[in-house]
């Protein structure tokens, strides 16, 4: 399964709305059968804050672990969000 | 970027935000004087008046914000509800990107503003002690973003995790530097380490004071400073510098 985060908008930001993007998607996320990959598509997002990248990246990594993949992460918000939730929750993502 | 160019009555009294009555009495009186054309007609230089009008914005935030009794804000800069601010979040980068500011500065900036505003509603959500909402303004021509709140600041809402912190200068440096997860009863969005990061890269300044305690790091800075203030703050007031050339 793909996940387009600029179907949820250009400024991501904000924990409540994190968490309502996940809650949102929850009922597709439940579709994603064994062993699928999970690719998290950054394409043209504006913005993206580690208080929305928490509250939706989280969950998802502990549900798919190495199956999740996150793809054109090269916007600078992107990529210093990545790097801060990595340092504070001590995991890591799988760059595409 | 400052043009050099001399503007009207009308346009300074534009960027400004005050009446062309006000902008006569000042010069009159001589707190603001303009030049006359062989007419007669008052004109300003232009940078002068976008100097003045950063000043104003900070003034008016921290007057906003320190008061007992605060002025009652315009629509324009208050932001009373999340919806609002996130609103005029989309409107700023709308600025930013017309300005021709670079996408990777641009899409920092946002994201920094769009922590500093949140982190305020995130934690005072239904505890704002008199006015909710937050003061958020700009000036895209000089770099400057204000942003201030009336909340609780941020030693009373990192006392409850972390019950040791006494001084608000601690509770700032815990707030920019350490990570603060886990028995928390509210997840921590780690916000301010993040501008943090991003001034240390050197993409943005930043003066941020909580109680009276103000930390300061200027763009591409490898340290911060954090010192007592002479002013107090109850909530929070930050000002994000960022180059527009």
């Amino acid at each position: 399964m793909k996940i387009e985060l600029i179907k949820f908008g250009n400024i991501l930001s904000s924990r409540p709305a994190g968490k309502d993007a996940y809650s949102g998607f929850s009922s597709e996320i439940s579709k994603i059968t064994k062993d699928e990959v999970v690719e998290v598509d950054f394409s043209n997002i504006t913005s993206f804050a580690p208080s929305w990248g928490d509250e939706f990246l989280s969950p998802l990594l502990n549900r798919f672990n190495d199956r999740l993949i996150l793809t054109n992460t090269e916007n600078s918000s992107v990529t210093l969000t990545l790097e801060l939730l990595e340092e504070t929750n001590g995991y890591k993502f799988n760059r595409g | 970027m400052h043009k050099k160019e001399l503007i009207t009555i009308g346009n300074a009294s534009e960027i400004l935000g005050i009446s062309i009555q006000t902008l006569r009495r000042w010069d009159e009186s001589g707190r603001l004087t303009a030049h006359k054309t062989e007419g007669g007609q008052r004109r300003y230089v232009e940078s002068e008046i976008q100097s003045l009008a950063d000043g104003l914005i900070f003034e008016l935030a921290h007057k906003w914000a320190s008061k007992s009794t605060p002025p009652t804000l315009n629509s324009d800069v208050h932001c009373q509800d999340r919806s609002i601010f996130e609103g005029r979040l989309q409107r700023l980068n709308g600025a930013i990107t017309r300005a021709g500011i670079e996408q990777n500065l641009t899409s920092l900036v946002i994201t920094a503003t769009g922590e500093i505003g949140n982190n305020s509603f995130d934690h005072n959500l239904g505890k704002w002690p008199d006015v909710p909402g937050v003061f958020f303004d700009y000036n895209i021509d000089d770099g400057i973003i204000v942003l201030a709140d009336r909340g609780l600041g941020i030693l009373a809402t990192l006392h409850r995790v972390r019950p040791e912190l006494e001084k608000h200068t601690d509770a700032l440096r815990v707030a920019f530097t350490e990570i603060v997860t886990g028995r928390a009863p509210e997840k921590r969005g780690n916000g301010l380490k993040y501008i943090m990061k991003i001034a240390k890269m050197g993409m943005v300044g930043i003066k941020f004071q909580t109680g009276n305690a103000l930390l300061e790091i200027d763009a591409g800075a490898t340290d911060f400073k954090i010192i007592v203030a002479n002013t107090f703050i109850k909530g929070t007031i930050a000002i994000i510098k960022f180059k527009t050339n």
